[in-house]
Order: structure tokens, then sequence, then C-alpha cells
């Protein structure tokens, strides 16, 4: 028997996103069919395991707060004016998490913003130096 | 955004209006106070999204200066542990839109509290293992479902991806993880 149809209404199931027909249309299918039941239970089991690891708390590692103080302390008074440096660095902060990156061979990543800027740059440096042959054309002893 | 209240950190007291006010201000003894409160859940929500212990503690820092910059906007409608709870969520999947994953699959924390074994009768260090080792693609979606009962929109909202994809994620996310618990020839 193909169950793939019922294995997604699993998921829909523990979810509590079926209507009323829905659901007994799955338990209809259930009652013959002990493979759902079992991937059912399962899926129950899985979320129970892991709703309760949700609840552990996992121990930073030692000297954690200390080194998160350290950092606050070069922090600016909160609502103490911002330097023009601290702005510029939020802003590309920001714009590093909006447009974010693009991923190389071997797992590093480069970010989009950088691209952009050497794009940027690139772009400046090939009409600077057009216009300076340009002008330089226009220079030419006679 | 929405959080289980049945989190261990939901019943920690809040820091009292005065003490928020003084950190607020750039009261550094009053700040320290809210992160060796916090820090515990901080740090297990950006562990849980990024599953490596660089990524978790670069992030769960980060969340904390985003929070010293922003608590003066903090408005006592949700707890401030709920609101700490939704930036330390979103600093993470920021910070792993942002950052490549940090290989290390041998260095994993500590519990605070000894539970050697779940409700279903899997152990704490297996739900681990097998979260660190699902595909973030699959883990990010499938954490904050099932372990912070974010509804798939917020979901979608918080990851910037569609919702059907989101959800198709998640669902092999749990089929993944089902396979790695239950190990070939066991049941329910």
């Amino acid at each position: 028997m193909d169950c793939s149809y019922y294995r997604e209404r699993i998921n829909e199931y523990v979810d509590g996103e079926m209507d009323y027909l829905q659901v007994a249309e799955l338990q209809a299918h259930l009652s013959f069919c002990p493979d759902c039941a079992v991937e059912l239970a399962q899926t129950g089991e899985l979320r129970g395991a892991l709703a309760d690891w949700g609840r552990l708390e996992l121990a930073p590692p030692p000297g954690f707060a200390e080194r998160v103080m350290a950092a606050v302390e070069l922090e600016p008074a909160p609502g103490a004016t911002r330097t023009a440096g601290q702005l510029l660095h939020d802003t590309l902060h920001k714009l590093d998490d909006r447009l974010g990156s693009i991923s190389l061979p071997g797992g590093r990543t480069i970010p989009v913003k950088n691209l952009i800027g050497w794009g940027v740059a690139t772009a400046a440096v090939v009409i600077g130096l057009g216009r300076r042959r340009e002008r330089g054309s226009r220079e030419l002893p006679l | 955004m929405t959080a289980s209240n049945s989190h261990k950190w939901a019943s920690l007291p809040d820091p009292s209006p005065a003490e928020l006010a003084r950190a607020a201000q750039g009261d550094a003894k009053a700040f320290r106070t809210i992160v060796e409160r916090y820090q515990g859940m901080v740090y297990s929500v950006a562990y849980n999204v990024l599953g490596s212990h660089t990524d978790a503690e670069d992030a769960a820092q980060d969340a904390f200066l985003r929070c010293y910059r922003k608590l003066s906007q903090y408005r006592e409608e949700a707890s401030f542990s709920t609101w700490l709870f939704r930036l330390a969520l979103t600093t993470a999947v920021d910070y792993k839109r942002r950052e490549s994953r940090h290989p290390e699959p041998v260095d994993v924390p500590d519990l605070v509290d000894d539970a050697p074994e779940l409700g279903e009768g899997v152990s704490a260090a297996t739900i681990m293992a097998a979260l660190r080792d699902l595909p973030d693609d699959y883990r990010v979606p499938t954490v904050l479902r099932d372990i912070y009962g974010l509804p798939y929109q917020e979901i979608a909202d918080v990851t910037g991806r569609p919702l059907g994809t989101v959800k198709v994620m998640v669902h092999r996310g749990r089929a993944s993880l089902r396979l790695k618990l239950r190990p070939a020839g066991g049941t329910a």
C-alpha cells in the first residue's frame, strides 16, 4: 500500500492542523495500517522527547558572564549619542543581517554586502581610469 | 512570536522594574545580575538553533549585547524572560544566516541539571547528538517548532523562508530524527 499521502497527514495531525473530516479519514486508515500507526506513535514520542529536551538548560562555558560583561563595558551607555563610526558599524551589521552571504567551496561564505562594496569600488576605479585616459588624450601636445 | 511557558526559564522571577531601570541606564552591576540569571536560557536557545558550542557562545554574547542596547525599549507587555527569549532566538537565527558554521563535533556543553533520560526513554545525550548532526536547514525550523513551539508562520517570518518550505523542512527533520533515535528494527 502507498502510504505517502497518510505519512504527510500524520505530521499535520500532530501539528493540530487537520479538520474533523481529515482526522476521521486518517483514523480510518490507521485502523488497518500498523506501519502508519507506528509512525504516528513514534512522531508523538519524538515531539515529547524534544519538548523535554527544550526544558533542560545547558551550562554556558566557564567565564561566559565575565566575557559578556567585558564586551558590555566597551559599549556606550544606553541612550548615549553614538559616534559616526559606531553608527556605520551598526548599519553594516544590519546590512549583513538583511543581505546574508553566499556559500563558497570549502564551507566558507562571503557576505553579499562585501561583494556589493567590491563591485562599487571596482566600478569607481574603472570610471576613474577611463576619465584619466580621456583627459590624457585631450592634453596630447600638437 | 510565542513560546511555550513550560520551559524552566519561564518560571524564573523577572527582575524588578527598579533593577531593569538601573540596567537600562547602564548600571553594570544590575545588568550583570540579568546576565547571570538568564545565561543558561540564552545559551541553550543559541546552542539548539546553531548546534555548535563556538557559534552558540558568540550568538549568546551577541544576544546580551542587543539586550543591553535595547533594554530601554522593553515594555512590560510581555514578561522580561519572554522578551529576552525572543531576542535570543532572533539573534541566533540571524547569526545562522550571517555566519558560517564552525565544525565542532566533539566539544558539547554540559547540562545544568543531571537529566540523563527524557520522557520517552531517550537519553539527553542521544537527543543532543541527533540534533547536532541534523543538517542546518532541517535543524533550525525543527528546533523552533518542536522544542520552542513556534507556529509555522512565525518560523517562516523569522527564518525568511516560505511557509511551505518550512513545513517540509520540519517534516524531514522529524523523519531524520526518528531514524536516528530509533535504530533499524526498533519500534515505538
